[in-house]
């Protein structure tokens, strides 16, 4: 297949805004190809998206959608020739989240978050979204055997049980969620900040999350471990936030990227003492983010209107529940986790909430480098995937921010400085923030660009850059965003002007790392104890099997082997 | 008023959803075009006049203008009336299940029975119901924080159970009983039963409650005054007090 | 004869409880043993009184006859319905239940579980407050106070105590039984009363009134009950409410006792905001006991796949929920189906007696491995392989924890995955014959 005369952005590639024929053979970039001709000239073309972070498959997505039947009937679209029937807005069903995001032009999404307990679930959900690859993050940050690690100061066994996880829960990387708290929420209770110890652990928050972080890079794994930090949520947190990172700016990337991603950055960039002087502090976060090099974040920008938050911080959902005397899901997770699932509506006339949507709009502006951040909602804790045009928007549009900001709580000026920044952000940063830079801070090197031998994921937009103001014409902008001209996926074109043409099923992602087997001999003992006495379940019965990833891709990497071959 | 009467050709075994069967659709459309705007029965999409004759006035209208008139058993038949905004639906029999969804004006009756989830979600409007109606009268979606949020019910005869669940705004009058827990997580709306129910109020937050008959009171009700309405002596509860409920209800106290 | 086989760490797929340590003895491709196993789950192991072949009814009688022409017999009654309704699934794997949602699309059929029957209105509650609830294992480790409402698991589930609750010993519990407080709610004394520290016994269908009364007591607005409720006098209750409150960590599992009762759904919303509310001064978390072993995986499979865990009417190609109007009860109540395919579940016995008998006057395709009552009403009897003793597949547990049943012996016959996919390739064919013809 050959893609003629596109305005290609493909930043990995040093690729800006070139006009250039792309070729594509077998499911991938090649530099020279035959076949089928796609005319895009002058059109806006980019690698396909990759979604770093969003809640689309398991329990707790489930969850939502067995409590929101509100929300399902939302959305909905009956079967046909080639599409399964889809439902919701925050929750969609599998099918749906599959074809909406190829209509965006998407073409990869990781689910952030999953016990190793669970990940079965996750992974019979992940195998039923059709088009989009995929892969999960696995859950570390309140697991009882690393607790006992870091304890014990053991990071090699440490390493061997983060492998091990990783392959039971056929994972792709180290998430931590509010480490330390949920195992508090075990018993109802929280830990307040990264040196409060856990109860009955005999650790700290900040101990489990370097411990976590060096045993992520003496694993050379793809990622960097994932942190959603202590006290998101809450006002005064972004003290938390820098305390986090600076503990850990002095350990060595085992690869060519980041030492830590942070998790809808958006959440944990507030100042004040409570919610009357609630206010961002944005620009602290954003001067760290530019002033140090360890640290990558997605926005996790909220946007007005519903969502649904979900999150395997059980005890704020709690208080999130508590707070809009809404509907509570939680879900503890023996040995491993707690999770929480609460529908929320944000409102504009809400200051609170209009603050949080500025936060996250000023934290992917005032970053400098656009490497560092992605643009997210935190799907569907923000808003739901669907509207990341109208985050595009109002990042490449001051007019248009200043136009939603007029529709305001008037005491926001005061609250952010969100009115007085300028910056408007251009195509190449919205190429590098929704596919290049996602890739990269995942490790996916054959994903985000362009490149002979990226997978050809490619998705045309039915706007001409040279042609269209995307300041002025921001609605514009985000109608030809919203839906894709042409999506392809592996070569083959899924969507056409939002019409799904065909469903070939996606690949699942995960990360084999090898460690020695002595290693693996001391961890063992412990884990076999803890089947025996704590664990509900048998030893023999908790990995998931093969059979549940059907269209698997294994990435290796471990102690044993050398680093693989870096991103671009 | 532009006068249109649809029949149904048969009795139907399988229930058939007719949410076309509305004045705002009606309205711009020839007799010929209104029969064959779609309907469905089970899997089997259809147009009207497969199962029902349209007779009338052929020259299109506004919505206001349209009265329709719904001649036999619609007890089956689903959805009729469903987001109407204005004109006016007469049931001379009975209507199936949700007439009257979401709708925000005009006038529906029915001189029969109405069956489950009568005006579910209703923003306006009145509808008048001869006999009885069925479980969920004016009540929210599953999982939806509101139901009927304006607009007035009445419902002659008795009413089932779940009535004017979260309830929002608006008023809903029975004359006879009402089953179990009619204005359940009612946030604003205002109830009159004129016969007996079972713990009314569960949940309320807002709103007034008002039962002729005889109830059973939740014990998170506060029992208050007696007050006096149209001549009738009420025993007056505030509650739910599990929701800080600044509801009322009234009970009727029984002239021995 | 052949050696005999051990197979460790079976699942039994009996119950909701899953217990995965089940030791099965297999000698001549038959199960000899099932140790570890209740009563219950050993006799759905081991098997008894199997349907043996296709059957298809002519004349009044039900005669053998091959798998294919029990498909096309089944695809053609599907084809001809205009409301077919396909109900049951709580008995088999979550791999089954996509292709009979796939099969309910595409003939426009309504498809529901035997949820609607005994959890369904625990579905309703949690759809208006959540379910704040936990792992199994999760209580064993740390539950100090466990309160049984409505429910009996020393009869219904029997290793439930020693695996998952009352007399589990996990890592904050060591003492196990000695170091908790079992609390049971319930109309009537049962044997798992007798295992209670305390037993509440209230009136029948006053648990509203009794959950709403301990919500007053926990939010410290007790002053304004009256002397009894529900049958149970405000000292009592009191009482209770300060236990749950002093629980270090409390767990309350209900069952058809509190769902089936007069309240119904709106008995679990209000122990739904009891719980929620307990954990302003302790942790607390709720569970239903749920009874087949996959009733939890046909919602968890109907859910990602429609939206909606239950009762999902695909007539119009797209979902539509509203159990009161499109559980299989209420179908067949108001006669509104017109066909019915009953998978893994016996709807003869299941429903109320004037429900069972709408069945009997439309065409019914059974596909079970055993004969039950509704085998005598069907028009197509379709024996399957046993899941999670013949065929693996997936389960969910009564807390949703996912677990892969294993096979454990073979079978000549079809698993109920393959018996779906056949009868949805007769529907496809036929389909097309028709199209063919119109043309």
């Amino acid at each position: 297949m050959i893609i003629r005369g596109g305005i290609v952005y493909d930043p990995s590639n040093g690729i800006f805004g070139e006009e250039m024929d792309l070729f594509i053979d077998r499911g991938k970039m090649v530099e020279e190809a035959r076949g089928e001709e796609i005319d895009a000239s002058g059109l806006l073309v980019m690698p396909g998206g990759v979604d770093a972070h969003a809640h689309i498959a398991g329990k707790k997505v489930n969850t939502g959608r067995i409590m929101r039947p509100d929300d399902s009937r939302l959305g909905t679209e009956p079967r046909n020739g080639v599409c399964r029937p889809s439902t919701g807005y925050t929750v969609p069903n599998c099918y749906a989240m599959g074809y909406r995001y190829a209509r965006m032009g998407y073409t990869t999404a990781f689910e952030a978050a999953t016990p190793i307990l669970e990940a079965r679930h996750t992974h019979e959900e992940l195998q039923e979204i059709p088009i989009i690859d995929k892969g999960a993050l696995t859950l570390f940050g309140n697991n009882w055997q690393v607790m006992e690690c870091v304890r014990d100061k053991d990071l090699s066994k440490l390493a061997a049980y983060v492998a091990w996880g990783l392959r039971s829960a056929r994972g792709y990387g180290v998430k931590i969620v509010n480490p330390g708290g949920g195992e508090s929420w075990g018993f109802g209770t929280n830990v307040k900040s990264v040196n409060d110890p856990v109860p009955n652990f005999d650790v700290t928050p900040a101990e489990i999350i370097r411990g976590l972080a060096q045993a992520n890079e003496l694993l050379h794994l793809p990622h960097s471990i994932h942190l959603h930090f202590n006290n998101l949520g809450k006002p005064g947190n972004y003290t938390t936030a820098i305390e986090t990172l600076d503990l850990l700016k002095d350990i060595k990337p085992s690869r060519m990227r980041q030492v830590v991603h942070v998790a809808h950055m958006q959440f944990s960039a507030y100042g004040g003492t409570g919610w009357r002087d609630f206010e961002s502090k944005a620009p602290v976060i954003a001067d760290y983010f530019n002033s140090h090099n360890h640290a990558t974040m997605d926005m996790g920008q909220l946007l007005f209107g519903s969502a649904t938050t979900m999150t395997a911080d059980a005890p704020l959902e709690y208080g999130n529940a508590r707070l809009t005397h809404n509907k509570w899901s939680n879900h503890d997770i023996e040995l491993e986790e707690s999770s929480g699932v609460v529908p929320m509506i944000y409102s504009r006339k809400m200051l609170v909430n209009a603050v949080q949507w500025a936060v996250g709009l000023e934290l992917a502006l005032l970053v400098d480098d656009p490497w560092k951040v992605l643009m997210t909602t935190d799907h569907p804790n923000g808003s739901p995937f669907v509207n990341y045009p109208e985050v595009v928007t109002l990042l490449m549009s001051k007019p248009k921010r200043d136009a939603e900001m007029a529709s305001m709580h008037e005491q926001l000026q005061k609250r952010t400085g969100l009115g007085e920044i300028q910056r408007e952000l251009d195509w190449a940063d919205i190429a590098i923030m929704t596919r290049a830079a996602p890739a990269r801070i995942l490790g996916l090197p054959d994903k985000g660009h362009l490149g002979p031998g990226a997978d050809a994921d490619i998705t045309i937009y039915n706007l001409k850059p040279e042609e269209l103001d995307t300041s002025q014409d921001h609605s514009l902008v985000k109608k030809a965003i919203s839906t894709a001209m042409y999506t392809i996926k592996g070569g083959v074109v899924v969507s056409k002007d939002g019409k799904i043409l065909c469903t070939p099923p996606g690949r699942a992602f995960w990360v084999d790392a090898a460690v020695p087997q002595a290693d693996t001999d001391r961890l063992m003992p412990d884990l076999q104890e803890k089947f025996a006495k704590y664990y509900s379940i048998q030893l023999s019965n908790y990995a998931v099997q093969d059979a549940y990833l059907p269209h698997a891709n294994v990435i290796r990497a471990g102690l044993s082997i050398e680093p693989l071959q870096e991103v671009a | 008023m532009r006068s249109i009467v649809i029949a149904p050709r048969n009795v139907f075994c399988i229930s058939v959803e007719a949410e076309n069967i509305s004045p705002d659709r009606f309205a711009p459309l020839k007799i010929e075009e209104i029969k064959k705007l779609i309907v469905w029965q089970g899997n089997r999409q259809k147009i009207l006049s497969d199962l029902f004759t349209v007779d009338g006035e052929d020259s299109p209208s506004k919505a206001e203008d349209m009265a329709i008139r719904l001649s036999g058993d619609f007890s089956n038949v689903k959805r009729i009336g469903e987001g109407m905004t204005s004109g006016a639906i007469e049931v001379q029999g009975s209507a199936g299940m949700h007439a009257g969804n979401h709708m925000s004006g005009g006038i529906l009756s029915i001189a029969g029975n109405a069956d489950d989830w009568l005006a579910r979600e209703m923003l306006g409007g009145r509808v008048v119901v001869m006999g009885d109606a069925g479980n969920y009268v004016g009540a929210g979606y599953r999982g939806e924080k509101c139901g009927m949020r304006g607009g007035e019910i009445e419902v002659r005869g008795n009413a089932g159970a779940y009535l004017g669940e979260h309830l929002c705004g608006g008023s809903i009058r029975v004359g006879g009983n009402a089953g179990d827990f009619p204005g359940a997580a009612n946030q604003g709306g205002t109830i009159f039963i004129g016969g007996s129910t079972y713990l009314p109020g569960a949940e309320m937050s807002k709103g007034t409650i008002n039962v002729r008959g005889e109830t059973k009171v939740l014990p998170s009700f506060q029992k208050m005054e007696i007050a006096q309405i149209d001549g009738t002596d009420y025993q007056k509860y505030l509650g739910d007090l599990l929701e800080n409920g600044k509801g009322e209800l009234f009970v009727g106290v029984a002239v021995p | 004869m052949s050696e005999a086989t051990i197979i460790k760490d079976a699942i039994c797929s009996f119950c909701g409880c899953l217990c995965d340590d089940i030791i099965v003895e297999v000698e001549g491709g038959k199960v000899q043993r099932a140790r570890h196993a209740c009563p219950l789950g050993s006799s759905k192991i081991m098997g008894h009184g199997r349907i043996e072949s296709p059957m298809i009814r002519k004349d009044g009688e039900l005669v053998e006859s091959s798998f294919q022409e029990a498909y096309d017999r089944s695809a053609q009654i599907l084809l001809q319905a205009n409301k077919p309704l396909m109900y049951g699934w709580a008995s088999t794997s979550c791999e089954a239940a996509e292709k009979g949602i796939l099969l309910a699309e595409e003939v426009g059929a309504v498809i529901d579980s035997t949820a609607t029957v005994c959890h369904g209105p625990s579905v309703i509650g949690i759809e208006e407050k959540g379910l704040p609830g936990a792992t199994l294992g999760q209580v064993k480790n740390r539950a100090d106070t466990i309160i049984f409402w409505g429910c009996n698991p020393a009869e219904a589930h029997p290793r439930h105590f020693r695996r998952y609750s009352s007399n589990s010993i996990g890592r904050f519990t060591p003492q196990g039984r000695e170091g908790r407080k079992i609390i049971v709610v319930d109309v009537r004394a049962t044997r798992t009363s007798r295992n209670a520290d305390k037993f509440v016994r209230i009136d029948p269908g006053c648990d509203y009134e009794v959950i709403s009364a301990l919500r007053m007591l926990v939010a410290g607005k007790g002053d304004i009950l009256p002397e009894r409720v529900g049958g149970v006098l405000k000292a009592d209750l009191a009482e209770l409410a300060a236990m749950l409150k002093a629980a270090r960590f409390g767990a309350l599992f209900f069952g058809l006792g509190l769902t089936h009762s007069r309240g119904r759904y709106k008995n679990i919303d209000n122990a739904l905001s009891l719980v929620a509310e307990l954990n302003q001064h302790t942790k607390f978390v709720v569970l239903p006991m749920r009874g087949h072993y996959n009733v939890g995986g046909i919602g968890q499979t109907l859910a990602w796949s429609s939206g909606y865990p239950m009762s999902v009417d695909f007539t119009r190609g797209m979902p539509y929920f509203n159990p009161g109007e499109t559980a299989a009860c209420d179908l067949l109540a108001r006669k509104d189906t017109d066909a019915a395919l009953i998978i893994a579940a016996d709807a003869a016995s299941n429903f109320p007696r004037a429900t069972a008998e709408a069945l009997a006057n439309i065409p019914v395709i059974q596909i079970d491995p055993y004969e039950n009552p509704t085998t005598l009403l069907s028009d197509v009897v379709i024996p399957c392989a046993i899941a999670g003793v013949e065929v693996e597949g997936t389960a969910y547990r009564m807390d949703g924890l996912a677990l892969r049943l294993r096979k454990m012996v073979d079978s000549s016959l079809p698993s109920d995955e393959e018996i779906l996919m056949g009868i949805l390739q007769s529907v496809r064919k036929q389909r097309q014959m028709m199209a063919n013809e119109g043309a």
